[in-house]
């Protein structure tokens, strides 16, 4: 410090004051004088917004597969739009692919690898380092697959496709144990098995919507959350209005309305678990009008003979002229298409009813044609099928684990605890295994329970690759790459198990570092497929074309020739449909559905979908019970009174919402909230109603038969306020929503045009 | 200019707010109910491209949901006959707008591309122009609200955040029109072309039941479906001219 004295000081001071002052001066003199109030509206010239990065990856926030196109700027994810490359979405997407990014960005991440601590009430989990937490299960793999007792270790993931499905197999493989199960409560077992025994193969066709004419469908909510949403709506649309001279008609069979039953021309109310007999009473009128003449007529009609109109209207309360008017536009619409899953398919007798269904396309001709129903070739990805779990083997896996026959349990990306009926008893199940190991990104109900927790990057960080089951009639693939750098102490799933299988020796059957290099390993083998200018350009063109693309096909047609095993003819029948309790003490089926916004529960814990209106209610936050407007007069109950839903298996406490579109002795409750984990948006909101199902199944596949519950309705006397964005739900005269017929329509044409108003100078 | 034609056109652009006689482009949105399913795709679209807040369920319960754009439902007959439609419904973008002339402030204006549009920071939140709009569309902040972080990371750089006491509602996304003309400015001063941007409620729909364009370019599809025989405008009555085209529900 130089040797200053007070009077030099002031000096300073005071000049430097002086030279701010001139330069503040200096420059407000030289400013613009204007200021804009319009900021962004009209931006300014020079106003460069940064440059936006696409990449292309694969959604996962449902089994459909569809293709998406991440907007990121500065190495973050602003938004997700479909990739107009990819056969399954074609630049378009659902509500909840377009919420992944709140799965990225949650605030309710599990940040770092933790492990539990303490025991009962007192648990908790501290936080470890990776070493620590795959050491600790690696060294257990290791010694278990030493002494030759890997198949106690037993893998639970969701379904998924693609080279990590191979990922998972080789490495339980590895460990010598069968016990690798791919958990999803809403995979369509009885869809598989019904077309395992009609058309000998155990996988989708593909549902030509776009191009047909008149499609049939029981039960399956096609255009919400049955199987490919986003491909079905974008068929949907070309089918009603995309075509210059057909408008496809859409007809829909449940007991409760769904989005797809609204979007209908027409809606009918079956029994429940009787659409397979309505679907045999229109095959029934189609044999025996004389409209079927094939070799194998013989066989159909003493296969149908019981179904006459008479007796199905009276099994499923649909009017006979219905029945017979249905099946003979089915005949008399070409090509016209008939679908079948959902409820349908979640009663005791789902694969007879999906049989049945098949049965009508059969009749009619629509298997194999443009507009109805196109085998699937082979899919490019690797076969899973094998590994599916239904609801009676993950009663074995609970029940083998109360034997304390299985030592480690991995857990990636499902939640059984959630989407279990609490009589397969799964989380005492888990209190029984010694090492759970959760790969979840979230705390949920499952990984709450888990002793070790590894999380996984969210989709959109993670190295993966996916084959849409079903493909659009060719085999379909695309690589999911990652469009950020992960946020937090997360990795790969496949990464994880690579680490896993090196630590109990495996490296040399297993030997890539990582997720990447695997799925590049893989991907030569598809390459090598490819014709003789892919393999000119060589390998690494290849997969930065597909990379770059997000989707890859082999437009080889599958096999379309198809003959009917007529075993199959035969064994044609469906059963009346079981249900739990009586129908004195339990008046009510309850008919659970999946929510559009949360799926099976994954979507709730996005503040996106727990405010975005229910489409059919508009409620938001919370869960109601859909009553008939007769049964709810009848009981003297209306909006928001609490009433308690009691099955043989549990109670529930929810508020009504009277709703116009449900069979008298149906009640509704959305799947999806109820949750007890699973971060802040999720935890504690509504009612979760696979907690009162039954355990009922479908004999052949062990499928849960999830709509076979019956329950009675007490009133409680309690009221709740319903929190809803819909006010008037009648148009009340304001023709708001306008409609007109077919035939008027191009008559009054002219009348009915607007003026467009040109404005002259 | 004589006399009488400058009070004519005094009195032309007094009948016909609005500041422009003629527009550069004029965008235009159809909507098919024929196709429409009510999935509400365009909704989450469009609340993760405009910055939107999540408002929570206690001002759900008060009605003050923030959704630019949003299915509305309307149930018709009873059971077994009841039937459901549906209608998303977002700013009509009217060319004569009643929310424009009652603004005290002039925050809501039309501006050269037929766009009704709102400044937020010159909008002092009187809320008139929410009662004045027949269709409901405009959503006012009756907080700062806030994003748990690290969901603000999501947050599009292109948008603004709007502060408490702002109206907001649909802009059309503008800021992809804007990008989309500064290409076309850049590339040899050329019009945008028809397809070359779409709102992120467009972009998304499944069934393809939305389209947009701009009406002036008479080969754009936008054109074609506003020419639709099944065209109307909701509340066409209230003479709003609105840009919002809906083509009706087929009943077959």
């Amino acid at each position: 410090m130089p040797n200053i004295d007070r009077r030099e000081f002031l000096k300073l001071v005071g000049a430097g004051g002086v030279s701010v002052g001139a330069g503040f001066m200096l420059r407000e003199a030289n400013k613009d004088p204007r200021e804009y109030l319009i900021p962004h509206v009209l931006a300014p010239e020079d106003f460069s917004s940064g440059l936006d990065t696409f990449y292309n990856s694969v959604c996962s926030m449902c089994p459909a597969g569809c293709g998406i196109s991440v907007r990121t700027r500065e190495g973050r994810a602003k938004k997700i739009e479909g990739n107009p490359a990819h056969p399954v979405s074609q630049g378009r997407l659902c509500t909840l692919g377009q919420a992944g990014l709140q799965a990225l960005y949650n605030p309710d991440r599990l940040t770092a690898p933790m492990r539990r601590t303490g025991e009962g009430e007192s648990a908790s989990f501290e936080e470890i380092t990776w070493e620590q937490g795959l050491k600790q299960v690696g060294d257990r793999l290791d010694l278990l697959r030493a002494a030759r007792r890997g198949n106690r270790v037993a893998f639970l993931t969701q379904g998924v496709r693609g080279h990590l499905a191979q990922l998972f197999e080789s490495f339980m493989r590895q460990l010598g144990s069968p016990r690798l199960l791919h958990y999803d409560f809403d995979h369509p077992h009885t869809l598989y098995a019904a077309n395992q025994q009609f058309f000998g193969e155990s996988r989708l066709p593909y549902y030509d919507l776009a191009n047909t004419r008149l499609l049939l469908s029981f039960g399956a909510d096609y255009l919400n959350n049955w199987i490919s949403p986003v491909h079905h709506s974008l068929g949907f649309g070309e089918s009603r209005q995309g075509r210059a001279d057909v408008r496809g008609r859409f007809v829909q069979i449940e007991p409760r309305m769904s989005i797809s039953g609204a979007a209908a021309d027409e809606w009918i109310p079956a029994k429940p678990g009787t659409e397979g007999i309505l679907a045999l009473g229109l095959a029934h009128h189609i044999v025996a009008e004389g409209n079927y003449n094939g070799a194998d007529l013989g066989a159909w009609t003493n296969a149908l003979a019981d179904y006459t109109p008479d007796a199905v209207a009276e099994q499923t309360g649909v009017p006979v002229n219905t029945i017979t008017r249905l099946a003979d536009s089915f005949v008399d619409t070409t090509p016209s298409l008939a679908i079948g899953g959902g409820a349908a398919g979640n009663h005791s007798n789902g694969v007879d009813t999906l049989v049945a269904v098949n049965a009508l396309n059969y009749l009619v001709g629509n298997i194999g044609q443009e507009g109805g129903l196109v085998l699937n070739p082979e899919p490019a990805g690797p076969a899973v099928q094998q590994h599916r779990a239904s609801y009676s083997a993950m009663v074995e896996l609970a029940e083998a684990a109360r034997q304390g026959e299985i030592d480690i349990l991995i857990i990636s990306g499902t939640n059984p605890v959630f989407t279990l009926p609490p009589a397969a008893e799964f989380a005492e199940a888990l209190a029984q295994i010694p090492l759970v190991v959760s790969l979840s990104s979230f705390l949920d109900e499952t990984t709450a329970l888990a002793d070790v927790i590894l999380p996984s990057h969210t989709y959109l960080e993670s190295w993966g690759d996916d084959f849409p089951e079903p493909g659009v009639g060719f085999s379909v693939g695309a690589v999911s790459q990652p469009v950020v750098s992960p946020l937090y102490n997360t990795r790969g799933t496949g990464d994880i198990i690579l680490d896993l299988a090196r630590r109990m020796g495996s490296s040399s059957v297993m030997p890539w570092q990582n997720m990447e290099e695997f799925l590049k390993y893989g991907w030569r083998r598809i390459y090598q497929r490819g014709d003789s200018q892919t393999l000119a350009q060589g390998f690494d063109a290849f997969w930065t074309s597909v990379l770059k693309a997000g989707a890859w096909g082999e437009t080889t047609n599958g096999s379309t020739a198809f003959t009917l095993n007529p075993d199959v003819i035969a064994g044609i029948g469906v059963a009346p449909p079981e249900f739990s309790g009586s129908e004195e003490d339990y008046p009510f089926i309850l008919h659970p559905y999946l929510s559009p916004n949360f799926h099976d529960g994954r979507g709730a814990n996005l503040p996106w979908m727990q405010e975005l209106p229910d489409p059919m209610t508009s409620v938001v936050y919370g869960s109601w019970v859909e009553v008939n407007p007769v049964t709810a007069e009848e009981m003297g109950l209306s909006e928001g009174d609490l009433v308690d839903i009691q099955s043989p298996h549990g109670q529930l406490r929810v508020p009504v919402f009277v709703y116009p579109a449900i069979m008298p002795n149906v009640i509704a409750i959305p799947i999806g909230q109820g949750h007890g984990e699973y971060g802040r948006y999720a935890k504690g909101r509504g009612v979760n109603p696979i907690e009162i199902l039954s355990p009922l199944l479908e004999p052949i596949t062990g499928n849960l038969a999830s709509s076979a519950t019956r329950v009675n309705l007490t009133p409680t006397g309690g009221r709740v306020k319903l929190v809803k964005t819909g006010g008037v739900s009648r148009d009340l005269g304001r023709d708001i929503v306008q409609h007109t017929s077919l035939g008027v329509e191009v008559s009054s044409a002219a009348d009915n045009s607007i003026p467009i108003t040109e404005v002259t100078t | 200019m004589s006399l009488f034609s400058r009070f004519m056109d005094g009195w032309r652009k007094y009948r016909k707010p609005g500041y422009y006689d003629e527009f550069d482009y004029h965008w235009t949105m159809t909507i098919d109910l024929d196709k429409c399913t009510g999935c509400e795709a365009c909704v989450t679209a469009c609340q993760a491209e405009n910055n939107i807040p999540v408002v929570g369920e206690d001002e759900m319960a008060k009605g003050r949901e923030m959704q630019w754009i949003r299915i509305e439902r309307y149930w018709e007959g009873e059971y077994p006959n009841a039937k459901l439609s549906f209608i998303p419904m977002m700013c009509q973008h009217c060319d004569a707008a009643p929310c424009e002339t009652v603004c005290p402030v002039g925050a809501t204006y039309h501006n050269q591309d037929g766009l009704n549009a709102q400044i937020y920071n010159r909008c002092i939140g009187t809320r008139a122009c929410a009662v004045y709009c027949p269709y409901e569309v405009r959503y006012f902040n009756y907080y700062d609200h806030e994003w748990d972080s690290p969901l603000e990371q999501q947050l599009n750089p292109d948008v603004t955040v709007r502060g408490k006491g702002v109206m907001e509602k649909c802009t059309f996304c503008i800021q992809r029109i804007r990008q989309a003309k500064d290409v076309a400015k850049d590339d040899d001063r050329r019009r945008v072309q028809d397809g070359e941007m779409q709102p992120a409620c467009v972009q998304t729909c499944p069934t393809k039941a939305l389209v947009f364009g701009d009406r002036k370019d008479h080969e754009s599809q936008v054109y074609k479906s506003m020419n639709d025989p099944r065209n109307y405008r909701v509340l066409d009555e209230l003479n709003t001219d609105s840009s919002v085209f809906y083509l009706k529900k087929v009943d077959a």
